[in-house]
């Protein structure tokens, strides 16, 4: 495990400066209320707008509608949309991960069905793994697809499903075949499957605070035809496995506070500041830039065609932790009743912060997997 | 990455394998004993590794700052007892930029902040007088640097530790930080090069001291990884429990992180200025360094808090060094004024530009 220090190279820093000027055009601060990370709004007009510039599926070849650029261009593309809040959500699975699943293991026919309108920012997609009974241990999955004429049947129920009463397709990890004795990473299968199928049933979760991101989606005898087997049979695991890498490590799982931080600044312009106030943007920004640093090396390592599961989950593990440290450091330092309704911007910010937070140490492999992942990766002493 | 960017592979790969034969867990105790390491100095000093950043023409042994901080970060990862910060890149460096000889041995540095040293200029000498603490292994110094601000001039004045009074005193690691008095020395009269100030003396040292944090932090992490897959308990390595990987984790993370801030300032140190980097490099050090110490001496558990095993060459330095040239609170106070006079919309261009924005 080395992370390997590297920067931006002149056409990065234009690329960044393309964003940044898209999004001070677009969004203008106090245009629009900022989102907290990858749990973004849905906006689909402004995901084409995205994807009018390159900027959806923007590491995916040319052939299939993508920009052909690299995982570090779409690291630059990704931290200035999240920093700045913009509503990236319709776009965000199927820009992170669904594409790169589809082009690496998917047919043909699947690349030249999806691919081309995932860059048009037109497709939203949910990602459909965990199960009532199985979350962290994912390999016990049991929503089952049994062999029909030209497809399979499918029974049995996901949960946790962000977005599905929204998205058009996601991605499952269902088990093709029956769980063998001591081998349960064997007879999985991804399946692409319509969120509009027949039989498909779609029931929200209320989130604790009263919105609506996840689901149960329950299947009852749904159809889905042997076109959308996403490599091969019995492959899922690994394929799932190799998803993961892409998810986790990148600017999402590190700069969700960005924006509430920088909205205290800007209403604390002007006035007196505490001198530990004054230090405490010091350390938040200085400990930003080095897990920045550490993220950047991870998609630089990404384009030499490596996928750094342990590095990516190291970061992951460590930036997620992070976010609610500093959510919990400007709780303890600003003196303010905080509510949701507030006229401050940033008071409605962080009240969003306290209360969902929680989650960000949970979501796509909560912080306990994620230090058995990278605790196996971990080298002692040199010989 | 250019070519500046890059350290000379030959250099990390003789300075690891030298520190490795000359430091080991017995030469790193009797310089504790003792005060002292002439055999593991003479060793090291004779490959030229001290004064690597430093011009030929000047004395030194050439090469570029990054290759001399480099060395400094596998001086902390071998806990080696030597001050090889203050002969070169600090003590060296002040000499070599106010035109003065470098010696052949050991410089020592006056760590400027709390100091109450003066000087006093008359025609082309200066007088120094004061009482000077913590001063890095002056007891074997050949000679100690005392950077000064008289009058709107850097001084550097270079003075013959035998005509100071040196008071033996310690750090946390047991390594020498003495208490050095000079009774009205009279030194020649040497002004440095613009752009050498206390200021930038202050930037450089913490910018030695991140590079020190970061090899030792890597070194405990390594060294717990080790330990917990040999230690056996309840019938397997105690490494294979997940309490226990968090500690590991954690460990790697801000090992990870303490080097990749330290290389990262080195990197724009060696292009120059590079005061957001430093500063920010060290307070994220100090901080790792913390955070490091407490769940490598966890995982460790007794082994861990006695002399016989290696741990605490390490942990002892790592709080010597996170106070030595700005605390927490010094560094996070000069970062918070610049966040705060940058404003809200350049916040994160300052997070991904660094200096670059504030020149």
């Amino acid at each position: 495990m080395r992370f390997t220090p590297t920067e931006l190279t002149e056409a990065e820093l234009r690329l960044q400066q393309e964003v940044r000027e898209f999004l001070a055009e677009e969004l203008p601060p106090g245009s629009h209320e900022p989102c907290l990370g990858m749990a973004a709004r849905k906006d689909k007009d402004f995901s084409l707008k995205m994807a009018e510039r390159g900027w959806v599926g923007m590491a995916l070849p040319k052939e299939w509608g993508g920009s052909d650029r690299t995982a570090v261009d779409r690291f630059i593309v990704v931290e200035e949309m999240l920093r700045w809040g913009a509503p990236v959500g319709h776009h965000w699975v199927a820009d992170r991960q669904t594409g790169n699943v589809i082009l690496k293991f998917g047919t043909e026919e699947q690349r030249e069905r999806f691919l081309p309108s995932i860059c048009r920012g037109e497709l939203g997609f949910s990602i459909g793994m965990s199960e009532p009974d199985s979350g962290s241990d994912l390999a016990s999955v049991s929503t089952k697809a049994e062999r029909a004429s030209d497809g399979w049947i499918i029974n049995g129920t996901k949960i946790w499903t962000s977005g599905a009463h929204e998205n058009d397709w996601f991605v499952c990890l269902l088990r093709t075949s029956p769980m063998e004795d001591g081998n349960k990473h064997a007879g999985l299968s991804q399946l692409l499957i319509d969120l509009k199928s027949p039989g498909l049933e779609i029931s929200p979760i209320p989130f604790l605070d009263g919105s609506h991101h996840f689901n149960e989606v329950t299947f009852n005898e749904v159809f889905v035809p042997d076109t959308n087997v996403v490599g091969d049979l019995g492959m899922g695991w690994h394929q799932n496995t190799t998803e993961m890498a892409y998810e986790r490590g990148g600017p999402d799982r590190w700069l969700s506070p960005f924006s509430t931080v920088e909205q205290l600044l800007r209403e604390a312009h002007g006035t007196e500041l505490e001198n530990a106030v004054t230090e405490l943007f010091g350390e938040l920004i200085a400990r930003w830039w080095g897990i920045r640093n550490l993220s950047l090396s991870v998609a630089r390592l990404i384009d030499t065609g490596e996928a750094p599961s342990v590095e990516s989950s190291l970061v992951k593990e460590m930036g997620t932790r992070y976010e609610q440290e500093v959510v919990e450091k400007l709780v303890h330092l600003i003196d303010l009743e905080y509510s949701p309704d507030s006229e401050s911007l940033f008071e409605r910010l962080l009240s969003q912060c306290v209360v969902t937070f929680p989650g960000n140490t949970i979501r796509g492999g909560t912080i306990e997997i994620l230090r058995s992942v990278a605790s196996k990766g971990l080298k002692g002493l040199p010989a | 990455m250019t070519e500046d960017s890059l350290v000379d592979p030959l250099v990390t790969e003789t300075a690891h394998r030298l520190l490795s034969e000359i430091c080991d867990h017995e030469s790193i105790q009797a310089a504790e004993a003792t005060g002292q390491a002439p055999e593991i100095w003479n060793a090291f000093a004779e490959t030229g590794f001290p004064w690597i950043s430093i011009d030929e023409d000047a004395g030194g042994s050439g090469g570029s700052l990054l290759d001399a901080l480099e060395v400094l970060r596998l001086v902390g990862y071998h806990a080696a007892p030597i001050p090889a910060a203050e002969t070169g890149i600090l003590g060296g460096w002040l000499l070599a930029n106010s035109s003065q000889e470098l010696p052949d041995g050991i410089t020592t540095v006056v760590p400027n902040g709390r100091e109450n040293v003066t000087g006093s200029v008359s025609g082309d000498e200066v007088t120094v007088t004061g009482r000077a603490l913590r001063v890095p292994w002056a007891r074997v110094a050949e000679r100690i640097v005392v950077p000064l601000s008289i009058e709107d001039q850097t001084v550097i004045a270079s003075i013959d530790s035998a005509q100071c009074a040196i008071e033996p005193m310690t750090n946390m690691a047991g390594e020498p930080r003495d208490t050095v008095t000079f009774e009205n020395v009279q030194v020649p009269l040497a002004i440095a090069a613009p752009g050498i100030d206390l200021e930038a003396f202050r930037f450089r040292g913490a910018l030695s001291r991140a590079a020190l944090m970061a090899g030792a932090i890597e070194k405990m992490s390594q060294l717990t990884v080790s330990y917990t897959n040999d230690r056996v308990q309840f019938g397997r390595p105690v490494a294979k429990f997940q309490a226990v990987q968090q500690h590991l984790v954690w460990g790697a993370q801000d090992a990870a992180l303490a080097r990749m801030v330290a290389e990262t300032a080195a990197r724009e140190a060696a292009r120059g200025t590079a005061q957001f980097e430093i500063a920010a490099a060290k307070l994220v050090a100090n901080q790792a360094a913390a955070r490091a110490t407490k769940a490598c001496h966890q995982a460790h558990g007794a082994m861990g808090m006695t002399q016989e095993y290696p741990l605490h060459h390490l942990s002892r330095r790592l709080w010597s060094w996170r106070k030595e040239y700005g605390s927490d609170a010094e560094w996070s106070s000069w970062l918070g004024k610049i966040a705060v006079a940058q404003g809200a919309d350049q916040l994160y261009p300052l997070v991904t530009g660094g200096s670059a924005v504030l020149n």
